[in-house]
């Protein structure tokens, strides 16, 4: 009865909490297509223009405005990303493959990766620096010093998506496996990773999208080549054009893209799974 | 199962933990204790020594400006943890309990987390449309008529952080609550009503007692956050909200390490003491 009232207020409310959500976003969208190079980042539109995203591309006529320095900089996060990607995955593959068995000491080795995902990236960022400076003496690069704070803020995310995987794993088919005398190796191979691979696919997407984003501990942690999300940093300081409004509508269509890839993979995955089920009813 | 398997397993167990612990020691316990050791460093002008002193720590509690970021900072955690709670819970009671069909419940969460596809650098960024002098919210209330002159304390003000950081924030309370909400039994809610409980007895004596675990994880997920920020503080403020995270990023970019280190021990403290003090609410690991 309350209910019947509480639910229609809660359902407007949803409403207006999505539209919180989204409503910076829509101006900025619609911002980015400014009139050029005069128009700013407010209100009003002086006419509708794609000139921004002409200028993000370098395709306009020169003018007062710089370009952003966006393109070596995707270059760099794009490939810490992968680096990022592929060993946080092999990391929490591993860890949480050995979560399975019951072992001393489970309960410390799981607060301490989970850590990492706590910790604030300035205090990562810190910490890493100050390492390199005065014990190590090394220079910082986005390659090595913002790499290893990038696995340690990934590598808990890819360890509680395959552990959540794992925990609902059914282990006799390993068993059989191991029974008819294939070598763990082989069986982790032929069984249980095509088993798990949704759940790798999963904290391979996490581990790239939080990476390519990640933004504290690569400012503290890498030299002066810049990445991406640095070189939008380097922007706030200065005056803001609607170049940098295209460009935020820019590599939200690019993760869209990466959304849709996971989706096609993770499709492709679950059919085959589907298949062989179908093959082994007949069988 | 026999001494010689019971061996092959642990170290079987023992290679697959130790890159990913080794890998967590050195680079992210020990970078930790790097910065409690460089806070007893000495500063000079430019660079640092280890001779040990207690310096930059008196500074820290000598300026004002330092002492008053540690407030701002405890008090911006609070107001944001409060904001998070209160608009994000009935959106998570809505998500998580009232949609009856599944589907619908998937979809609102996904259309919650679409946002985060966009870089949280422009997501911060795209307040300053919204909120200046001749930002959206103005434009719109002065054609609706609500206000003759724009509001100018939306923008570069400690409001607009804090709207800002509200709204970045708010899905990671929503989340856990609407996920511990979904996996409430439906018949003990449908046997309270039986025996005649109304909606606000029900709400108070099951629904909120059993989201409490979602609750803690959401408010430690959003404390963790909002402490160590500084980056929607710098582009919305102004430079006229300063965190404990501000002062690292400007101590740092002077070569004052040392002075930066003692912010960042602060820092982790906080962190301690508020993540300690949601876990003795509520038992984690028996809910997990």
């Amino acid at each position: 009865m309350e209910s019947k009232v509480l639910k229609p207020i809660l359902a407007v409310y949803v409403g207006l909490f999505i539209l919180f959500l989204y409503g910076p976003f829509i101006v900025l969208g619609i911002l980015s297509f400014q009139q050029g190079p005069e128009g700013g980042p407010q209100f009003p539109i002086l006419s509708w223009s794609t000139y921004w995203y002409q200028h993000l591309f370098g395709l306009t006529p020169p003018s007062r405005i710089a370009p952003l320095p966006v393109g070596e900089a995707l270059v760099r996060s794009l490939t810490l990303a992968f680096m990022t990607m592929v060993t946080a995955t092999v990391l929490g593959v591993m860890a949480a493959q050995a979560f399975r068995k019951r072992f001393r000491g489970a309960g410390v080795v799981f607060y301490l990766i989970v850590l990492g995902m706590m910790v604030p990236g300035v205090l990562t960022g810190l910490g890493t620096s100050l390492l390199a400076n005065n014990v190590v003496g090394i220079e910082r690069h986005w390659w090595s010093t913002a790499f290893l704070a990038h696995v340690v803020y990934t590598f808990p995310f890819a360890f509680l998506v395959m552990l959540a995987i794992l925990n609902r794993f059914d282990g006799s088919v390993e068993e059989a496996s191991w029974s008819l005398g294939v070598s763990p190796i082989t069986t982790f191979r032929k069984v249980t990773f095509p088993l798990i691979f949704p759940g790798v696919l999963s904290a391979m997407l996490f581990a790239f999208t939080l990476s390519f984003d990640e933004f504290p501990r690569t400012l503290f942690a890498s030299g002066r080549d810049q990445t991406l999300p640095l070189a939008i940093y380097g922007t706030f300081s200065v005056e803001i054009h609607p170049n940098i409004f295209a460009f935020g509508v820019m590599t939200t269509l690019f993760s869209f893209a990466l959304l849709s890839v996971y989706g096609i993979l993770m499709g492709l995955s679950v059919r085959r799974a589907k298949k062989m089920a179908m093959q082994e009813d007949i069988a | 199962m026999s001494a010689a398997s019971t061996n092959r397993q642990k170290t079987n167990t023992f290679r697959l933990l130790a890159p990913g612990v080794v890998w967590m020691i050195l680079f992210l316990v020990a970078p930790i204790m790097m910065i409690v050791y460089v806070s007893f460093w000495t500063q000079t002008t430019f660079a640092i020594n280890s001779t040990l002193t207690l310096d930059s720590w008196r500074n820290f509690f000598a300026s004002e400006a330092y002492v008053g970021a540690l407030w701002t900072t405890i008090r911006l955690w609070l107001i944001v943890l409060t904001l998070t709670f209160v608009i994000g819970y009935p959106a998570a009671l809505y998500v998580g309990l009232l949609v009856k069909s599944k589907t619908v419940s998937t979809v609102l969460l996904v259309l919650c987390v679409i946002p985060f596809w966009t870089s949280f650098l422009i997501r911060v960024l795209a307040w300053r449309p919204m909120l200046g002098k001749e930002g959206a919210i103005n434009i719109i209330l002065q054609k609706v008529g609500l206000i003759d002159t724009p509001i100018e304390v939306l923008l570069f003000s400690e409001l607009s952080v804090i709207i800002g950081m509200t709204q970045i924030y708010v899905v990671f309370m929503v989340g856990p609550i609407a996920f511990m909400l979904g996996r409430i039994d439906r018949n003990i809610i449908e046997a309270a009503r039986d025996l005649g409980a109304g909606f606000g007895r029900i709400f108070w004596k099951i629904i909120f007692p059993l989201s409490l675990p979602g609750v803690v994880v959401g408010a430690i997920f959003v404390s963790v956050m909002v402490l160590g920020e500084f980056a929607t503080s710098g582009a919305l403020s102004g430079r006229k909200v300063n965190l404990l995270g501000n002062i690292i990023v400007t101590q740092v970019g002077s070569l004052k390490w040392a002075m930066a280190s003692v912010v960042g021990v602060i820092l982790t403290i906080l962190l301690g003491i508020v993540v300690a003090g949601f876990l003795r609410i509520v038992d984690l690991k028996r809910e997990i």
